[in-house]
């Protein structure tokens, strides 16, 4: 049996620690594509779950590393998936989370978007909004949002698939032209217990290093992301999730005083 | 709005004896007597401070054709207080204590402005 070999560094982890998601531009073959473009809409679960699919999409080597890399040895490999298709224009679908978005600071389940054609921003592409995918939010109560200041349109090359932690907000775009939209969705599970073992240089677990804010993101609500992504990657390499903030590392001043 | 169509009115009334009332005459009266329609802007501020840049934005426009726009990441003004100088008006500020401060879970985008404007025609 062929061994799935882990893509991501420490770094890589850390920036979907941060973001919530990875994009792997045009990777799938030019004529898998061209074949999925011709499915139907709706569900295609036996058409995932085939050998093709399994072999060209699931089992891509960049697709599977990236799950492997956050999902550990033996991950599930989803069974069934959707063609989520739109063909005329519209306002676009209103902000929403799959699933129960913020909830623990475990990375248990990857949702998955392959675009099996180049997608414009005139044709209404997936948007995410990165970091969103530790709010916890009921999904219907973001439907009014609008722009949002660091909210990315997915315009991709055909043969995209972007990995993304469940419960990330996220959306089709306003659709302004006729052109057929597809995008195939699916979902990675995972069965291991966490340890640190995607691609690494040394054994020591280095300290979690913060990424920038993101545009949307308040001062307090920047400090709420910092602790809870040190968490996240704790949790990840398999750590104690309570992690230890600056002020706790400081030093009763009796034990000071006298030395 | 009353006091506008008796001044049309009146105006009118002498167009008439002169004979030199038309159809544009017309179209005013129509859009004075049309109810004002309010147009509602959510504005996302990054503070309580009406002078915070915002986060987001989100304008529902009633008397328009709800039609596709791409997406933006230029805001419709660089804060609250902004709008309000353009004309709009404040009709829910965002209540400190819908903003706890306890834990490390960020949930709903703050801080939450709702303004209004109210529009003639359409």
């Amino acid at each position: 049996m062929a061994t799935i070999e882990p893509t991501l560094d420490d770094d890589g982890v850390m920036d979907f620690v941060a973001s919530g998601h990875v994009v792997l531009e045009g990777i799938i073959d030019e004529a898998f594509n061209q074949h999925c473009n011709e499915l139907d809409g709706g569900n295609i679960d036996a058409f995932v779950a085939g050998d093709d699919f399994t072999n060209a999409v699931l089992l891509h080597p960049q697709v599977s590393g990236v799950v492997r890399s956050l999902l550990g040895e033996d991950f599930l490999v989803p069974a069934g998936g959707h063609h989520h298709v739109f063909e005329k224009p519209h306002l676009g679908q209103t902000w929403h989370s799959d699933g129960l978005s913020g909830s623990g600071f475990d990375v248990t389940e990857l949702q998955c978007y392959y675009y099996p054609h180049k997608v414009a921003v005139e044709d209404g592409p997936t948007m995410i909004l990165p970091g969103s995918h530790c709010r916890a939010v009921d999904r219907e109560a973001i439907a009014h949002y609008g722009d949002i200041m660091g909210q990315v349109s997915l315009t991709v090359p055909a043969g995209t698939v972007a990995l993304t932690r469940y419960g990330i907000w996220h959306k089709a775009g306003p659709k302004t032209n006729d052109r057929r939209r597809g995008m195939i969705k699916f979902s990675y599970h995972r069965q291991a217990e966490p340890v640190r073992d995607w691609r690494v240089d040394f054994d020591e677990i280095p300290a979690y290093r913060d990424r920038p804010r993101f545009a949307y993101v308040s001062e307090v609500e920047s400090y709420r992301d910092r602790v809870r992504r040190m968490r996240t990657w704790n949790w990840l390499c398999g750590q104690d999730t309570d992690v230890e903030l600056r002020w706790e590392k400081s030093r009763p001043v009796s034990q000071l005083a006298g030395a | 709005m009353q006091a506008a169509i008796k001044q049309w009115l009146a105006s009118s009334r002498q167009k008439l004896a002169s004979g030199t009332l038309i159809d544009a005459d017309l179209n005013q009266l129509q859009e004075l007597a049309t109810e004002p329609r309010q147009l509602v802007l959510y504005l996302y501020s990054k503070s309580s401070n009406m002078r915070s840049t915002l986060a987001s934005w989100m304008l529902y426009d009633a008397t328009k054709p709800q039609e596709p726009a791409l997406p933006s990441q230029t805001p419709p003004y660089d804060s609250v207080l902004a709008a309000v100088a353009d004309g709009w008006r404040i009709v829910q500020f965002p209540d400190a204590k819908l903003y706890a401060y306890q834990g490390v879970d960020n949930d709903y985008l703050s801080f939450e402005f709702i303004l209004e404007r109210m529009v003639q025609g359409a």
